[in-house]
């Protein structure tokens, strides 16, 4: 019973990362019907700048953070701008855009490498870190934060999309791009804004992998192969299957680990991704592909 | 320096096996192919596994396409009822799923440290581990390859895999059996890319996960974009280049850590602005939808 509640929590705390990551790829995905792999990329770019800033350059960590958001969605929006715009101006097909998202994530990897190096970097030793029994589990404060945090911020996502005038327009381009267009929304403006929207919820995952993990080069590609299967097993293009998925995932992945081995926990992961996409491909709740229910 | 030079030429030749075979569906039939890496680690491992336990050279090789080829028909099988995204997504979950199995099962395939002291392949009694008796045998290889590739695609079967690509719904309303076909394509480029894995197993003498990660796709897929979609003489051209490309940048003076992430760096570069500003690549027939 106590192992089944630990292996709950860190279940729920992988899920939470994960859901950060993952819910950005699907509401990309859901407005621009494509597969940002860049968006691994510049998670791990947000984690290592944080680094830079906070534990080589010394300045205060809030301060810190907040820059590093600030930075990584300017990147969203130049990756977004410079290679994706001129893609889909050319109307080629979702899967040349992943592979040129993919060729991003590459050159941002090597970027870290060439500047950080291939070792693993730690961006802080903090008390908070530290787990500690609470109720016969044990859980560090910072983990508390991740959950809450993420909680927190996918619920404000949710409220985003169906309150405000922009999530609205977002949900209008995810369903029926021409007719948004007709109605005076911009799709190319709305696929800007989802990118700068699903970067910043990203970036706060990056960073809160970097402090409750270390820091190393492959983050990235790592991150965004966990994120891209939630998204598959949710179901492509729903921003809430994408949020449960993560979860799902993340308590599968700490059953594997628990009981068998960690080495076996990304096979456990891509068997998944396969099953998925065999026999399922709308997802666990079903969605058919693109549509936001 | 005949020895150096011949190990650049049998890169270029395994190199030009795997780019080539992978025309065959992602040139020629349209198919997005992202598990050719996983094809050709199929056929690294088979054929190392099989020399250890025993078996001639040419048995392995043999053996390595053909446990390539089942892998490539089990992954046309499913390709059937899917759409083009879907299939490429398919193919990239089967490319993930055999490199963690190399990463991972290691009584078999010794995990992370892979494999090591694969003999080097016997033919009639000779050995071939000089580099320069390894380049004939390559070369042969290399030239049969193309040649069976350049008459199929040029073939009344090839013709009818373009037709596929351009417009699959009127291949099909003539009457033809697309999913045959394209299953046809897979199989076949499959066959060719486990050869290119057993040659490459056997050359280097020592395989791991590594080699057969997504980031190692990243050349070969270079290799394509660059030299144009369907076009086997681009392909021929854009091998030696993006070969001998890291030998240009291993003349830059650059500290030892630097060399791997600058090559890496380069090449998602160079795709990257192809994808973008040159989607027909040098000789390319179609642009890279």
């Amino acid at each position: 019973m106590l192992v089944a509640l630990q292996i709950l929590l860190n279940g729920l705390i992988t899920g939470a990362i994960y859901a950060l990551v993952a819910s950005g790829l699907a509401l990309i995905y859901s407005t621009g019907k494509f597969f940002h792999f860049a968006h691994g990329g510049i998670i791990a770019i947000s984690a290592y700048l944080l680094y830079l800033l906070f534990s080589i350059w010394g300045l205060n960590l809030v301060f810190s953070i907040v820059l590093a958001i600030l930075f990584s969605s300017i990147l969203g929006w130049l990756v977004n701008t410079l290679v994706y715009k001129q893609l889909r101006r050319r109307k080629v097909s979702s899967i040349t855009i992943l592979i040129s998202g993919f060729s991003m994530l590459l050159v941002f990897e090597s970027l870290i490498l060439m500047f950080f190096g291939a070792s693993i970097r730690v961006i802080g030793n903090f008390e908070w870190q530290n787990g500690r029994p609470i109720l016969d589990v044990v859980i560090s404060p910072l983990e508390i934060y991740i959950v809450t945090f993420s909680l927190t911020l996918l619920i404000f996502l949710f409220w985003f999309m169906k309150n405000t005038r922009m999530g609205k327009a977002m949900r209008a381009v995810s369903d029926n791009k021409d007719m948004a267009e007709v109605l005076g929304i911009s799709s190319e403006k709305i696929y800007g804004w989802s990118m700068i929207v699903a970067t910043v919820i990203g970036a706060i995952g990056g960073i809160l992998i970097g402090l409750d993990h270390n820091l190393n080069p492959d983050m990235g590609t790592n991150i965004m192969t966990k994120a891209f299967t939630a998204v598959i097993v949710g179901g492509t293009g729903s921003v809430a299957g994408a949020i449960m998925g993560s979860f799902l995932l993340g308590i599968i992945e700490n059953i594997v680990i628990w009981f068998f081995s960690p080495s076996y926990s990304d096979a456990v992961t891509f068997t998944l991704l396969l099953i998925f996409l065999l026999f399922r491909s709308e997802g666990i709740l079903g969605i058919k592909k693109g549509e936001e229910k | 320096m005949i020895d150096y030079v011949a190990g650049l030429l049998i890169v270029i030749g395994i190199y030009l096996i795997l780019s080539l075979s992978l025309q065959v569906p992602m040139g020629f039939t349209g198919m997005f192919n992202i598990g050719h890496i996983g094809f050709y680690a199929v056929g690294a491992y088979t054929s190392a596994l099989l020399a250890f336990a025993g078996f001639p050279f040419w048995l392995s090789l043999l053996a390595a396409g053909i446990t390539s080829m089942g892998s490539g028909f089990l992954l046309s099988i499913p390709a059937k009822e899917m759409k083009k995204d879907n299939f490429a997504l398919l193919s990239l979950a089967f490319s993930l799923i055999v490199y963690s199995s190399a990463l991972n099962w290691t009584e078999v395939t010794g995990g992370p440290r892979g494999l090591s002291r694969i003999p080097k392949p016997v033919l009639f009694g000779i050995l071939f581990s000089e580099n320069t008796y390894f380049l004939a045998l390559v070369l042969v290889i290399t030239a049969t390859t193309y040649l069976i590739i350049d008459r199929i695609v040029n073939s009344p079967f090839g013709k009818v895999l373009e037709a596929i690509r351009d417009d699959e719904l009127a291949v099909r309303t003539l009457g033809k059996n697309v999913f045959k076909m394209k299953a046809l394509a897979l199989t076949l480029s499959a066959f060719f890319a486990g050869i290119a894995g057993s040659l490459y197993a056997h050359y280097i003498t020592y395989i791991n996960p590594s080699s057969f990660s997504l980031i190692s796709l990243v050349p070969i897929f270079l290799i394509i974009i660059l030299g144009g979609l369907a076009s086997l003489k681009g392909t021929f051209i854009a091998t030696i280049i993006i070969v001998l490309l890291p030998e240009l940048i291993g003349l830059i003076d650059l500290p030892y850590s630097l060399i791997g992430p600058v090559q890496q760096l380069v090449y998602a570069m160079i795709l990257l602005l192809i994808l973008v500003y040159r989607p027909k690549g040098l000789y390319g027939k179609v642009e890279t939808q």
